[in-house]
């Protein structure tokens, strides 16, 4: 069966002052049809450029890819001339971002911002369009849509902006909705509300759904499978309850660890140190700097792909821990 | 144990300006009648979504805020009567910690000025041993005396943040209010804060305020949480009671939207409808009705009264009375 998307080997970088700054490194993935995949890490770790990337809206330059494909339904986003570009944004993928209170234009009403997006990609008329835009109102139930088509952003709440956004996120019914920190801005009793409505949509319509979020209770709750970033690269991928219940790569496990648990008061775990900066990498693996269990070739080579268990052949994990020919030093 | 702080009565309220001569035409109730002590030597949580007023109590404890009615006791003393002078003399004792540590320290400082010049101007150190005291000081907090020189912008978000509390700690205060100290730190930094911060109150016996919107911190650190909704405080427990027993329907909601680590136990179903009400126009009655899934009549045209569950724990909800 052929995937959705296919991201290989893709590479983004962008120059800068600094040098040379590698945001994204051979990062693979795949997502099918109706699946929820969350991508994870911390800040600065390029998991929002790799959805730019998907989205070809990283500015050129400074940034620019330096390796791999993007396959959606089969086409290479990356070779795709702009134009050819504008028709898929928005109409076959569609991107919420963190902040609903700047991503909506303040000096058009919320029908107008959702009709353009119709208009734009389909042939039908401004009734149809508005009569589209009700519905999808309605779909991302907001309280009393009929008068909210007239309204602004500002008269609304973040919670409901951030309806609003997925509102016009979903109007073309995409296959695939890229959300950003769909939740970060928000409220814990609303996040429940955003995330749950994103959930049912994706169920209803057998969207897919890239999740960035650094929030890991977020991830437990929502995602099929997860992608872990560290410094640029995925450290570490598989299905949800393999990476919740045995995290293999030393990152995962500490990010996990570093959760408050039950036990209050006690001292939290850390991970030592700090990420490193993106234009001065380390040698071999990123990580290895911070790692408890870094050992000669993790300062050498930048490891490769392991299958921790063969009764789990999609997790997987870029360490050299899992190296089968571990005995020797391994050269690439 | 003695209250450190307390404070009765709490209230603020901001004017609404409007039309050409700007005419006041509301009041927003930031706080509204709160009252709560905390004793020496612990961490009260105080948590809430934003705009729930947490923020604004926080600062009136410090009088950053000048509260429209109330008292605010620090050590037995009410500082709302304090003239300016007395204010200085007793600022030293009570400090913040920010939530921003890249807009709360000034970029043109280093960090030896940033930490030194309440030092020098409350004369807790003078030109000879200033570096020496510095220095002990970015120790204490985790930081490499060797960066005293340095400026905001040459340290990560989480070395800022230890610059943030080590400014916060150089006048050896009782007090400190941490006003969403961790919110901007990613996950692994955020457990380092947590860990100092910790380590910090309990060699130095400090009493803390500890303002978040995160309930896990909240409950990883605090001895006793105030959960706030809408300007008032909705319930006070010590903290593993209102974490296990929670009595009002709004902790309740806040304790069942955390998501839960497990990927095997999925919940759907939000735990509560709507979103917080503007606080220009707060409902009327207890304020959470119009949300609250056990809303009774009353609810909607009578404040509810503070109960006492047992000697420990506070809720003000209709459900008890």
């Amino acid at each position: 069966m052929s995937h959705l998307l296919s991201i290989e080997n893709l590479g983004t970088c962008f120059d800068t002052d600094d040098g040379v700054v590698q945001s994204v490194r051979q990062v693979s993935l795949t997502l099918d049809a109706g699946e929820t995949l969350a991508l994870v890490g911390e800040s600065g770790c390029g998991k929002s450029v790799t959805a730019l990337s998907v989205m070809r809206l990283i500015p050129m330059p400074p940034g620019r890819f330096t390796s791999g494909r993007i396959l959606f339904s089969g086409r290479n986003l990356l070779e795709l001339t702009e134009a050819e570009m504008q028709r898929v944004r928005g109409n076959q993928i569609g991107m919420i971002f963190q902040e609903p209170m700047t991503s909506l234009n303040p000096i058009f009403t919320v029908g107008d911002q959702i009709m353009e997006v119709v208009l734009r990609h389909e042939n039908i008329s401004q009734q149809q369009a508005r009569a589209r835009a009700l519905e999808m109102l309605k779909r991302v139930a907001i309280p009393s849509p009929e008068a909210r088509l007239d309204q602004y952003p500002h008269e609304l709440s973040g919670g409901m902006k951030q309806r609003v956004m997925t509102a016009m996120a979903i109007a073309c019914q995409p296959q695939l909705l890229i959300a950003d920190e769909p939740t970060t801005a928000l409220d814990v009793t609303v996040q429940a509300q955003i995330l749950d409505l994103l959930d049912k949509l994706r169920q209803d319509t057998r969207m897919s759904i890239l999740l960035i979020t650094h929030n890991l209770g977020i991830v437990a709750q929502y995602a099929d499978r997860v992608a872990v970033m560290y410094s640029g690269k995925i450290v570490e991928e598989g299905p949800v309850t393999s990476i919740f219940e045995s995290p293999q790569h030393p990152y995962t496990q500490g990010l996990l660890n570093s959760l408050p648990k039950e036990d209050p008061r006690a001292k939290l775990e850390t991970i030592p140190g700090m990420v490193p900066h993106p234009a001065r990498l380390p040698r071999g693996c990123a990580f290895h700097p911070r790692c408890p269990e870094a050992h000669p070739p993790c300062r050498e080579t930048v490891p490769g792909w392991f299958t921790p268990s063969p009764e789990d052949p999609e997790h997987r994990v870029a360490c050299w821990l899992y190296d089968p020919s571990r005995t020797q030093p391994v050269s690439s | 144990m003695t209250a450190l702080l307390e404070i009765q009565s709490l209230k603020k309220y901001f004017p609404v300006h409007s039309g050409v001569f700007q005419k006041v035409v509301a009041q927003v109730r930031a706080v509204d009648d709160v009252s709560f002590s905390i004793k020496k030597g612990e961490i009260l949580g105080l948590v809430g979504e934003s705009g729930c007023g947490k923020t604004t109590l926080g600062r009136m404890t410090l009088r950053l805020i000048e509260p429209t009615g109330g008292k605010v006791l620090f050590e037995g003393q009410d500082i709302l009567q304090f003239d300016k002078k007395a204010m200085n003399l007793i600022r030293p004792r009570m400090q913040i910690i920010f939530q921003d540590p890249y807009s709360s320290l000034n970029p043109r400082f280093t960090v030896k000025q940033i930490l030194g010049e309440s030092m020098l101007v409350h004369g807790q150190a003078t030109r000879q041993d200033l570096t020496e005291k510095v220095e002990a000081l970015m120790t204490r907090v985790g930081l490499s005396p060797e960066y005293q020189n340095r400026y905001p912008h040459e340290f990560s978000g989480g070395q800022r943040q230890r610059v943030g509390i080590a400014r916060a700690l150089a006048l050896n205060p009782h007090y400190i209010v941490c006003d969403e100290p961790v919110s901007a730190l990613d996950v692994s930094i955020q457990a380092q804060i947590i860990n100092l911060l910790m380590e910090l109150q309990a060699d130095l016996n400090l009493t803390l305020l500890f303002i978040s919107h995160d309930l896990n911190v909240v409950k990883h650190l605090s001895n006793r949480t105030a959960v706030m909704y809408l300007g008032r405080v909705v319930e006070l427990a010590p903290t593993l009671k209102l974490n296990e027993h929670a009595a009002h329907p709004y902790t309740r909601a806040l304790l069942a939207a955390r998501p839960n680590l497990d990927p095997r136990q999925r919940k759907r179903n939000a735990p509560l409808p709507g979103e917080v009400p503007s606080p220009m126009n707060p409902p009327s009655g207890c304020h959470f009705h119009p949300r609250c899934p056990e809303a009774m009549g009353h609810c909607r045209t009578e404040t509810p009264k503070m109960v006492a569950l047992d000697e420990d724990h506070f809720v003000h909800c209709h459900l008890y009375t």
